[in-house]
């Protein structure tokens, strides 16, 4: 096989990824921002890492020396999920990390509840669905759970979602956004409907579409679509519902980039 | 019947090359694919509210195969080859598939019968064996879904293809948590016996209908991680694990032809310069030419052995040059003309090495399926063509391998993060055992536990 000199590659291709890595590692980043507090800090970092069960025992550990368990939700297992966030955000880390830390997360949050008898307050409900006739859910499935990362209650209806099974969880959660996923050309066209039977019954709420096929240009065709290019969008989508309102026009003037 | 490939169809990876295949396949009005040079494959979703009505798909279907005819006629290109990729409503109403196929079929002919144009027509049915809930590989789903390859055959489709979703659930579920158990597990093993099933019975419908069984791909997972990995910026996935998957899925995907499918093998599959050294079957390939469906770092090097060059999918819409089908098709066309001049001038080997190094160093996934290295990758698998697991686990540890070459001659640079990953899923794979029934019990007991919608039935387990 004919070749390159290694000293005419870069005239080919440049690896950007390489030229701009960061010199902190992930361990050292995240390090920095953990919380100091000698019971949350092991919380945090297990978080981080993580590890479902160091979570709990942190939680333990945290409750045995008088925290509340409805308290660390917020001042514990939220702070470790946090700075698992930034470091995505920040490009530091990787979505599989997310992932595993979002599960450890879950899984703490699920031991509060079962060691106290309040009720957490919640940030605000999302619904969460794939396309009728569409059974590609692995985006829909991140989404859900950067989602829970940052603090949301997801209602997740799944792949395959009737239109009308839709519209019913959307009357009956009354979240602040629905999502909704697709792979194909011939299956999104159900947003449109799910689109006007909300709009129908009254029901003005974002609609936050994204997946393989799914593009601005269609995402814009119906009233409620704010197109989500990342799985990550959809946080942002919801974060910035909370802090300046469900205006459809406003969301597609700040995600709308094309 | 499945007969296990243990040796590779090509002496050195020097003797494979585009256009080149050891096993050409005849099929449609004319056509030999790998038979001495490329052919277009042009493929196309439609508009989105054309899946209102059986009416209106066959109407958007005729409308491209017009569309596309007439363009390749003109602009002189001597054959080519229409992909259509099912929507879930004709594959799960058979009839529907059937009655695409034959107006397709229909144009087709007459094109080839007034021009002399040399065509033929693929048909991908819809994995449709799911539920809501949960993969339902079998049952009622997989008698519709046989009988969606039967009715498109009979009616006129000349090749059958799928892109199936066994172990996709195992997958979806280890891949977004670094799992390298999990992710041979999902398309190695689950993957695989999967593959053996659904590709004895499409050979046998094949066989009864005159068609060819041409082949699988395993974008479920695969691509699902290379569409993960991204671009050189994004924080998905390591691009080192996703080669790891791609590794993998050669030994899933060469089930397809191992279990009666002849080639050519479909265009996602970027495992297929692997499968073409182990089986000497046609393939299909796409690269830079299906930046209309997806971006990747492979443009170039996946044109170096292909038989097909494919443009993924392109929605139906009208562009400044005509229809997007006339667009890519007639883009693929003069690729295929270029890599046929080189054929006829004794320049291939030159240009498939031009194609291959243009991307070689731009990322570990196309250091590995550059074809000298896919070739290393065959040898891995061939070695223990027998054992499924195996063979799966030895071909990811050889891409682990390839890409630390790589890394050592100073030619393959990557970051800290996919170097540690790589160590990571390299280190997995080497402290998993040998033995596939002891694999097989503990990942079984692993993932029943973690995996909700794993059920064990769907694989006959």
């Amino acid at each position: 096989m004919l070749d390159l000199k290694l000293e005419d590659i870069d005239g080919i291709l440049v690896r950007y990824n390489v030229a701009l890595e960061k010199e902190m590692t992930p361990d050292e980043a995240a390090e920095e921002l953990y919380p100091k507090d000698e019971l949350i800090y092991p919380i945090a970092k297990s978080i981080y890492e993580g590890e479902e069960d160091d979570v709990v025992d942190g939680l333990k550990a945290a409750i045995a020396a008088g925290k509340k368990p409805i308290d660390l939700i917020n001042d514990a297992l939220m702070v470790g999920m946090g700075v698992v966030s930034k470091l995505y955000d920040d490009g530091i880390i990787f979505l599989p990390n997310v992932m595993m830390s979002a599960d450890a997360m879950l899984n703490g949050i699920e031991f509060c509840k079962s060691q106290t008898t309040e009720v957490p307050e919640p940030k605000g409900t999302v619904v969460c669905h794939v396309a009728e006739g569409d059974v590609h859910d692995i985006g829909k499935n991140i989404v859900a759970a950067l989602l829970r990362a940052a603090g949301y209650d997801v209602t997740d209806l799944g792949r395959d979602v009737p239109v009308d099974e839709v519209i019913e969880a959307v009357v009956k959660e009354k979240p602040i956004m629905l999502t909704g996923t697709a792979l194909m050309t011939t299956t999104m066209y159900a947003f449109k409907e799910i689109n006007d039977k909300l709009l129908e019954k009254g029901l003005k709420l974002p609609f936050a579409c994204g997946g393989g096929a799914v593009n601005q240009d269609f995402v814009a065709q119906y009233d409620l679509g704010v197109y989500g290019e990342e799985a990550s969008d959809a946080v942002k989508i919801a974060d910035a519902i909370l802090a300046s309102g469900n205006d459809i026009e406003k969301l597609r003037a700040e995600f709308h980039k094309h | 019947m499945v007969k296990k490939y243990t040796s590779m169809a090509y002496a050195k990876a020097d003797d494979m090359l585009f256009g080149n295949a050891k096993f050409p396949v005849k099929a449609g009005l004319g056509l030999e694919i790998g038979a001495g040079f490329t052919t277009p494959e042009i493929n196309y979703a439609p508009r989105p509210q054309a899946g209102k009505s059986k009416d209106k798909l066959i109407k958007e279907y005729e409308r491209i195969t017009t569309d596309v005819m007439a363009r390749m006629v003109q602009i002189g290109a001597p054959s080519i080859v229409l992909e259509t990729e099912h929507v879930e409503q004709m594959s799960n109403n058979p009839e529907w598939g059937g009655a695409v196929a034959h107006a397709q079929k229909t144009i087709m002919e007459e094109y080839h019968d007034e021009y002399g144009i040399k065509c033929a027509l693929r048909h991908t049915i819809g994995d449709i064996r799911e539920d809501r809930d949960y993969l339902q590989l079998r049952g009622d789903k997989y008698s519709v879904f046989l009988e969606a390859f039967e009715e498109c055959a009979k009616s006129g489709a000349d090749m059958l293809s799928v892109e199936s979703m066994g172990g996709k659930e195992v997958f979806d579920y280890s891949i977004l948590r670094n799992d390298t158990a999990g992710i041979l597990f999902g398309i190695g093993v689950l993957g695989s016996m999967d593959m053996e099933m659904i590709w004895t019975d499409i050979a046998k419908i094949a066989k009864k209908t005159g068609t060819v069984a041409a082949g699988d791909t395993d974008c479920a997972q695969a691509n699902t991680a290379m569409f993960i990995a991204g671009g050189l910026l994004d924080k998905n996935l390591a691009h080192t694990t996703a080669i790891v998957a791609r590794a993998i899925s050669a030994g899933r995907t060469l089930c397809g032809f191992e279990s009666g499918a002849t080639g050519p093998g479909k265009d996602c599959g970027y495992e297929n310069t692997i499968i073409k050294s182990i089986s000497g079957v046609p393939i299909a390939q796409e690269g830079k030419s299906s930046t209309c469906a997806h971006s990747d770092l492979m443009g170039n090097v996946t044109m170096q052995c292909c038989d097909l060059w494919s443009n993924e999918s392109v929605e139906y819409h009208g562009e400044f040059g005509g229809t997007t089908v006339q667009c890519w098709s007639e883009s693929l066309a003069y690729d295929c003309a270029m890599m046929n001049t080189s054929l006829k001038l004794g320049k291939g080997k030159d240009l498939r090495d031009i194609l291959a190094l243009s991307d070689k160093y731009r990322d570990p996934q196309g250091y590995v399926v550059s074809y000298e290295n896919a070739y290393k990758v065959g040898q891995a698998i061939a070695k223990d063509g027998n054992n499924n697991y195996l063979r799966a686990k030895n071909a990811a540890i050889e891409s682990c391998n390839i890409v630390e070459e790589g890394i050592n001659s100073g030619k393959l640079r990557l970051t800290r993060f996919e170097t540690n990953a790589l160590a990571k899923v390299k280190a997995d794979l080497v402290a998993l055992t040998d033995d596939a029934d002891k694999f097989m019990s503990e990942s079984l007991t692993k993932y029943k536990q973690e995996v909700a919608v794993f059920r064990p039935e769907n694989y006959g387990l």
